[in-house]
């Protein structure tokens, strides 16, 4: 599939409180769903922690922005996408805070991927 | 032509910042249209108007600054990432602490170079 619009990838790599690259990518993720831009969010590697359910930040001190993902509907940000294989080396559960989150194989992550325009990876 | 928009989100300090200049170069040089250039996360700190980096260790500062002036390139901070970095002076002197060849910006600036180039660049 070929997109004609332009569309924007944002490829999230790292735990969410290990370091500000889950928190700054949302606030792209915020600002493109705000100007109408089509949006879509990929969950690999560490990056799969930023999904998994009952987490409690405050006790180290750090906002609770994955509070924020719940509002990714009135965004229009509905395709989300996580890398099966990066839960299974982590040993977890598809339990995830949010709903609509599609699993996929490695091969099929990296083919969603590799439709959007722009891919900004944090 | 081939229109370029690169995202920087390294400091000055980090090998990806000088790759990303010399990506840049390379991409004027082949007359590809760098329409922008947006620093962003620990990026803003390139803007910083007080590094002090060795003259061996290849100080970047002067060349994003001779970068701005010979192509009129803009160089966008995000405004947010630049308070977190502390280079706003609520005290509105913060022509000293950011040079000018800097611009500040909202993210809404990196929507419009998404939005505008052909290709996005992030280092």
């Amino acid at each position: 599939m070929i997109k004609t619009e332009k569309s924007i990838a944002l490829l999230n790599t790292t735990a969410p409180f290990a370091s500000p690259n889950a928190k700054d990518a949302l606030d792209i993720a915020m600002i493109m769903g705000s100007f109408e831009q089509p949006t879509y969010l990929f969950f690999a590697g560490d990056g799969v922690w930023q999904l998994k359910s009952k987490q409690d930040p405050s006790k180290i001190n750090v906002k609770d922005f994955l509070k924020t993902f719940s509002a990714f509907e009135f965004y229009d940000i509905e395709d989300i996408y996580v890398c099966q294989q990066s839960l299974d080396e982590r040993g977890l559960a598809a339990d995830f805070h949010i709903k609509n989150v599609q699993l996929l194989s490695t091969e099929s992550f990296s083919h969603q991927l590799k439709q959007h325009h722009t891919v900004l990876t944090f | 032509m081939d229109s370029l928009a690169v995202i920087v989100t390294t400091p000055p300090n980090h090998h990806f910042t000088e790759t990303a200049f010399q990506f840049i170069e390379q991409a004027i040089e082949q007359e590809i249209n760098v329409i922008g250039v947006f620093f962003y996360q620990a990026g803003v700190l390139n803007a910083s108007a007080h590094l002090t980096i060795p003259n061996d260790e290849f100080p970047l500062l002067p060349r994003w600054q001779q970068l701005a002036n010979s192509t009129n390139l803009p160089l966008y901070l995000c405004s947010t990432a630049a308070e977190k970095h502390g280079l706003i002076d609520e005290s509105q002197t913060q022509t000293k602490l950011i040079d000018s060849a800097f611009t500040m910006a909202g993210l809404g600036e990196l929507v419009q170079l998404h939005t505008s180039a052909e290709r996005v660049i992030q280092l």
